[in-house]
């Protein structure tokens, strides 16, 4: 008796094409690699002293930011600005929904403007998939992180850091460490690694931060940290908010460090060519040491500047998917009209 | 004296054994004599039940009603004559003076009869006692704290010594506040999924120990409204079973849905209790089937802007007193929900609890509905009386037609 829409599916065509990017779950292992061989075509293309493609101009994408963020809400406008569309970026966490708005409000002010693309970061889980399923059809929305449910595009760019760094995804073995109960990074991450054919997905905290659930997602359950780090090809180290210590979960960033931190010595227990990432900002001396974040085998900054090749790869996709969506109503509008006449 | 007479129905009444084409008299609001289809003298007034089920009337253990009139309209089309109304209206139902409005608001309004639920503590604030006995004496059926925290194990222990005291029914639901703080949804696989804030299954569980362990203490008589977990059943089977004077229910939807329900974000599944696993489904049916509890509507309408949220930020509630009957027939014809356990545990047990005349018997006031249970249906949000059109089965199908109701001899609802 149930009538919900699924929501790994609202975000593709009919024929399957990417129109929205909500979530990295329920995509397919081509839609994923189509995302990372495009990012990767688009990685040489900043490298050169001009920089812009014309993918998206005359489009117009707004960066709807319900929560603050100004690393993830930069490389957004520059993907946008090097696809050549207008940007427009609002703060709503300092405007409109603090003045009694709905977000429903606030989202009809801004399709008045004819907006072509939403960039959508909000602190409840679902938010995304809510506006897209509210938007007028034609406009693509971008989950750029939706409270602990999906961050899609880091996810993408983990995957495309691993692939560009180790070769493939296939056969290597990945632990992230850390909060995994609050991170959407982490479940998108899991996702994305499991379609795109990782061996082992490891998953490395105490108790309090790890839900048991997480081995229903494919994910490897380790308490100690060291048997976790065990042999494998990539460490993934995820940021841990204060607000954890007093909400209990923890009882100091001393104590958690000692367990949870990732020192050179832990280091050692990966393979020697093992790779280092943190989706940033991160926190020295918490989650990470000095010496390994800055280290030979860290490649955080990478990731960064990856990030904006991926951004623009999932914007030029979910543009192009709507415009063939529209098209191909248009075409079944204008046959209806012919077998009328 | 005015006369009305239904016949060949088929009237079932399991707290009887009654299972018989009958007709019935009813004569001012009172029902007078039930005799053997076909053996009743062709009246005036009359209705022609032939092919339909004739039940005693529904009796709603909870609901949430803020507009009497669209919501006791609603009630009646739900095949519901009588119903207990949760005291987290606007006003708060704290003090006599608001549970007569609340009287006199249903009398005028002419439906589906309002037995309204008193606040356990002032304000629903958890720590003070409302003026429990007055409330009594108003005509509060029994006493509640909708889903408003007790502030402590001290001040429930209190509460339960004192309507021991006056004899006084209270009506608790089993939550530990802190344990479900924040939380969206049950914990489990899909909340973990869709990163959405669980609420465990010992939120209830260790809210519910303490509480049937303060009633052994005490001696008060205490409903269990909405419990939503397997656990739960077998704690409240284990007490019933020791002799406790304990009851319990459980709202529709979580015998409809499960967690797996609210996969797609649609905040109309955004309830509390939250719909918890299938498992936990199964075993609610199964309680209910075994004749330990009972149904409620836990009617909660919502505006749609209320709803129209992400998941989180929606408020909680599901409009179901519209469909009410007709969802669970649906459960009937899937053949999870026997029927003589439906109406056990949608009418006679809930009489029972709330101390009502239970069933159909002469010299009754007139509560029944009469139900078309094969026929299919299918809600429009326009054939909704409530003005919440938060309702999951929304063009849905659905089996069962309520065709009339009557609330205290009154003929509330007719097709």
């Amino acid at each position: 008796m149930t009538r919900h829409s699924d929501p790994t599916q609202v975000q593709l065509t009919a024929d399957g094409r990417l129109k929205h990017f909500l979530t990295t779950e329920g995509l397919s292992k081509d839609l994923l690699t189509e995302i990372l061989d495009l990012a990767d075509s688009f990685i040489s293309t900043q490298e050169r002293a001009v920089k812009k493609v014309p993918l998206l101009r005359g489009k117009t994408v707004v960066n709807l930011f319900f929560e603050n963020s100004t690393r993830t809400r930069s490389t957004f406008e520059l993907a946008a600005k090097r696809l050549s569309a207008d940007i427009l970026n609002l703060d709503i966490a300092r405007s409109a929904t603090s003045k009694g708005e709905t977000l429903m409000d606030t989202l009809w002010n801004l399709e008045a403007m004819y907006s072509d693309m939403f960039v959508v970061r909000h602190a409840d889980s679902g938010a995304a998939h809510f506006i897209a399923e509210q938007v007028t059809p034609g406009v693509a929305i971008i989950n750029a992180g939706d409270g602990r449910h999906a961050h899609p595009t880091q996810a993408m760019l983990d995957m495309l850091t691993i692939r560009r760094h180790k070769g493939t995804l296939e056969g290597q073995t990945v632990a992230i460490v850390g909060d995994i109960l609050h991170s959407r990074v982490a479940r998108s991450q899991i996702h994305a690694l499991h379609t795109l054919g990782a061996k082992e997905i490891r998953v490395i905290g105490p108790a309090t931060l790890v839900p048991k659930e997480m081995e229903e997602l494919g994910a490897k359950i380790y308490f100690d940290m060291e048997q976790g780090l065990a042999d494998v090809d990539v460490v993934i180290m995820l940021r841990l908010q204060k607000e954890r210590m007093s909400d209990a979960l923890l009882p100091s960033e001393g104590e958690y460090f000692k367990l949870y931190g990732l020192t050179e010595a832990k280091l050692t227990l990966a393979k020697p060519d093992a790779i280092v990432m943190h989706p940033g900002p991160i926190n020295r001396g918490v989650e990470i040491d000095s010496a390994v974040a800055d280290g030979d085998q860290s490649v955080i900054l990478n990731q960064v500047s990856y990030g904006i090749a991926v951004r623009m790869a999932v914007m030029a996709m979910a543009m192009s998917g709507q415009a063939a969506e529209q098209a191909a109503q248009k075409n079944e509008s204008q046959e209806t009209t012919g077998d009328d006449a | 004296m005015s006369t009305f007479t239904i016949t060949r129905a088929q009237l079932m009444d399991p707290s009887q054994g009654l299972n018989e084409l009958s007709d019935i008299i009813i004569e001012d609001g009172v029902i007078s004599k039930i005799s053997k289809a076909g053996s009743t003298e062709p009246s005036s007034h009359q209705f022609d039940a032939q092919n339909t089920l004739l039940l005693p009337g529904l009796i709603d253990l909870s609901c949430h009603i803020n507009s009497i009139v669209s919501e006791t309209r609603a009630a009646a089309r739900g095949g519901v004559s009588l119903l207990c109304t949760q005291p987290n209206s606007k006003p708060i139902v704290d003090t006599p003076a608001d549970v007569s409005s609340i009287q006199q608001a249903s009398d005028q309004a002419n439906n589906s009869q309002i037995l309204p639920l008193g606040a356990l503590t002032q304000g629903l604030e958890g720590d003070q006692l409302a003026n429990m006995v007055s409330l009594k004496q108003a005509g509060c059926i029994a006493l509640s704290n909708a889903r408003a925290p007790i502030k402590n194990a001290l001040v429930l222990r209190r509460i339960m010594e004192y309507a021991k005291t006056h004899d006084i029914l209270i009506m608790l639901t089993a939550e530990d506040h802190d344990l479900s703080a924040n939380g969206k949804m049950h914990e489990g696989p899909t909340a973990n999924r869709l990163g959405l804030a669980g609420i465990a299954e010992v939120a209830e569980t260790t809210a519910l120990a303490q509480q049937i362990l303060l009633v052994e203490l005490t001696g008060c008589r205490v409903h269990f409204s909405q419990i939503s977990c397997a656990r739960s059943v077998e704690m409240i089977k284990a007490a019933q079973d020791k002799g406790l004077p304990i009851s319990a229910d459980v709202a529709i939807a979580n015998l409809l849905y499960s967690d797996c329900d609210v996969n797609g974000f649609d905040s109309t599944f955004h309830v509390q209790p939250p719909l918890r696993s299938e498992q936990d489904r199964k075993a609610l049916l199964a309680g209910i089937n075994d004749g330990i509890l009972a149904i409620c509507s836990n009617h909660q309408a919502r505006d749609i802007a209320a709803k129209k949220a992400p998941f989180a930020a929606a408020e909680p509630g599901m409009s179901t007193l519209d469909s009410w009957l007709s969802m669970m027939l649906t459960l009937v014809a899937k053949g999870e929900l026997e029927l003589n356990s439906m109406i056990n545990a949608c009418s006679i047990l809930p009489a029972k609890i709330l101390g009502l005349e239970a069933g159909l018997k002469e010299q009754q006031q007139a509560n029944l509905v009469i139900v078309d249970q094969a026929a299919d249906v299918c809600f429009g949000a326009d054939d909704l009386a409530s003005i919440g059109k938060n309702n999951p089965v929304l063009g849905e199908p659905l089996k069962g037609k309520v065709c009339l109701t009557l609330s205290y001899g009154c003929e509330v609802f007719r097709a």
